[in-house]
């Protein structure tokens, strides 16, 4: 132990900052968070242990159910169709194509752009009255996304919001991966006599297959603690409908200031979170372990 | 043959297409319509010849004129913590970069395990300390809350690209005489200057655009751009589009041309960040 110490104290200063900046503001309150989830307790209280009562409340809690329904609706949707745009256009851009770096840069402008103004473009767009697509689809006479009273609709305008500012993550990580792939694996495919197809199946795809985990895994980790795009399209309304899990605990936590139900959500959220960073870090091992010295 | 190939080449320019105005549209019609005089905003199909106007502008500035100081403080905390999370980032990196061991490799795994908890968590027992220690509406609460949350992306990514740096130029300038602060400042950081522009790239998009904690920990003072905006979206008598698309368009521009000017960065920072561990 002591030689441990030793051989890492002049590394320390170095790495002091990260560790100091991590510890302080994510990990202690995350597991300040995580006994709070096991207190009763709200503003001006001092907290009871209660044990496990917390997640028993918020798991047969309907508003929670309803919001865990909801989220793990949009992640099963947006992600994968977002996944499928994202390889479709990867390969797309690897049969080469004319100015190329401009597309790339085009497919990219959707990055810089934030939620807040997002949700605005989405929100004018499907007005109920004036939004250009809902008068567009009126006009061609085909129903129309009444996403301020139909809960149904209004997810799906936040899952094709979701996606229109993820693409660019998937794409690119695909793109990246699809460009690693070497072009003699392709020559070889077509002097063997293979299809297009074939080729795609037995070389493209298992190539691809980490690069794919890797897109999936971290659009899961992030698609699941989604928050703006719902709170700024519609609060979580009309009537609890469209909750999310992080909106689910935002409301607990500062509207009804019940902050054991609070935090046993926040630690559904990291538990989960947790077992989908497991994935990847097992995929990581498995693939690179690149870090070679 | 030559049919065969020329419908694929027109399958590609519509795919190209379809791609192209699905990327581009709604960033386009928000920049148009805040130049549109007042009904043509609602024009369907909408008018892509008008006479552009500042209306809406000059109503920004007289109805909506927090909004300009949100834009101060989004400058100031978005300048604060990319200065931060590259300081620390890079320090870090380099070390992760030059040295090895049991206890290395498991704090950086750690790092990347922390990075994944989502930021919503930390945010319910932060406010009540922040609260205490009087930093509510501050500029540094975001500072801090932004850099940490991108320190751990930023400590990898610096890592890879350090690692590309030969080992054999620290080892002269030691030899030299000069201190691994000094190795890192006069060595290192120039040369990893590709790596320091792929963080900034990230830290700058984040805390330009970021919601979440700027809704949870800022109220007045420090509000920040994409609050006000959100509030213009919430506003009770109605929301006026037009004020709302010169706001957004005012927020969007700057940071769009800086990811274009930075994309080389960031597909880099993309790809090492999600695929090295």
């Amino acid at each position: 132990m002591r030689a441990i110490i030793k051989s890492i104290a002049p590394d320390v200063p170095f790495l002091a900052p990260v560790h100091i900046l991590i510890l302080s503001v994510i990990v202690i309150p995350s597991l300040y968070v995580a006994w709070l989830s096991l207190n009763a307790s709200t503003f001006g209280q001092t907290p009871t242990f209660v044990g496990f009562s917390n997640y028993v409340r918020v798991l047969t809690d309907p508003a929670f159910l309803r919001g865990l329904g909801n989220t793990v609706l949009i992640v099963v949707f947006a992600v994968h169709l977002e996944l499928a745009i994202g390889l479709g256009m990867a390969l797309l851009f690897a049969t080469g194509l004319p100015f190329r770096r401009l597309l790339l840069v085009v497919v990219l402008a959707p990055y810089a752009v934030s939620e807040v103004i997002a949700v605005a473009m989405w929100r004018f767009l499907f007005d109920p009255d004036v939004g250009p697509i809902t008068v567009a689809l009126a006009s061609l006479g085909l129903p129309v996304l009444d996403w301020s009273f139909e809960p149904s609709h209004a997810l799906a305008v936040i899952g094709l919001l979701t996606i229109w500012l993820h693409l660019p993550f998937t794409f690119v990580i695909l793109y990246a991966a699809r460009l690693a792939i070497p072009k003699d694996l392709y020559e070889a495919a077509l002097i063997d006599g293979a299809s297009t197809y074939a080729a795609f199946r037995r070389v493209t795809i298992p190539l691809l297959g980490p690069a794919i985990a890797v897109a999936l895994l971290f659009r899961y980790i992030f698609a699941f603690r989604i928050f703006s795009e719902v709170w700024l399209m519609t609060q979580g309304g009309p009537a609890r409908s469209t909750e999310v899990v992080a909106v689910y605990l935002y409301q607990e936590a500062f509207r009804f200031n019940a902050f054991g139900t609070a935090a046993a959500t926040a630690w559904i959220m990291v538990v989960a979170s947790l077992i989908l960073a497991a994935g990847y870090v097992l995929l990581l091992r498995k693939q690179v372990v690149g870090h070679a010295h | 043959m030559r049919i065969d190939k020329f419908a694929v080449n027109v399958g590609k320019a519509v795919a190209v297409g379809a791609i192209v105005i699905w990327s581009l549209f709604p960033i386009a019609f928000i920049i148009m319509s805040a130049f549109k005089p007042g009904q043509d905003i609602f024009a369907v199909p909408p008018k892509f010849f008008f006479t552009p106007t500042w209306q809406h502008y000059d109503k920004l500035w007289s109805d909506w004129g927090m909004f300009f100081n949100g834009l101060a403080n989004s400058t100031v905390v978005t300048i604060g913590a990319t200065v931060l999370a590259i300081a620390t980032s890079t320090s870090a990196g380099y070390i992760y970069s030059r040295r090895s061991g049991r206890f290395l490799d498991a704090s950086v795994l750690f790092l990347v395990i922390v990075r994944l908890i989502p930021p919503i968590v930390v945010t319910l027992p932060l406010f009540p300390i922040i609260n205490a220690i009087g930093l509510n509406d501050t500029h540094v609460v975001l500072i801090v809350l932004y850099a940490t949350f991108f320190v751990s992306l930023g400590t990898v990514l610096m890592r890879t690209f350090i690692d590309q740096i030969p080992q054999e130029l620290d080892e002269a300038a030691q030899i030299d005489g000069a201190s691994r602060m000094t190795t890192l400042r006069k060595i290192i950081v120039p040369l990893a200057a590709p790596g320091i522009l792929a963080v900034a790239v990230f830290v700058v998009v984040f805390a330009w655009n970021e919601f979440l904690f700027a809704f949870i920990f800022t109220s007045t003072k420090a509000k920040t751009a994409p609050l006000v905006i959100s509030e213009m979206i919430g506003s009770i008598d109605g929301v006026d589009w037009g004020v709302l698309f010169a706001a957004s368009t005012i927020q969007l521009i700057p940071v769009l041309l800086f990811v274009i000017l930075m994309n080389r960065y960031l597909v880099a920072g993309l790809t090492a960040g999600a695929t090295k561990g």
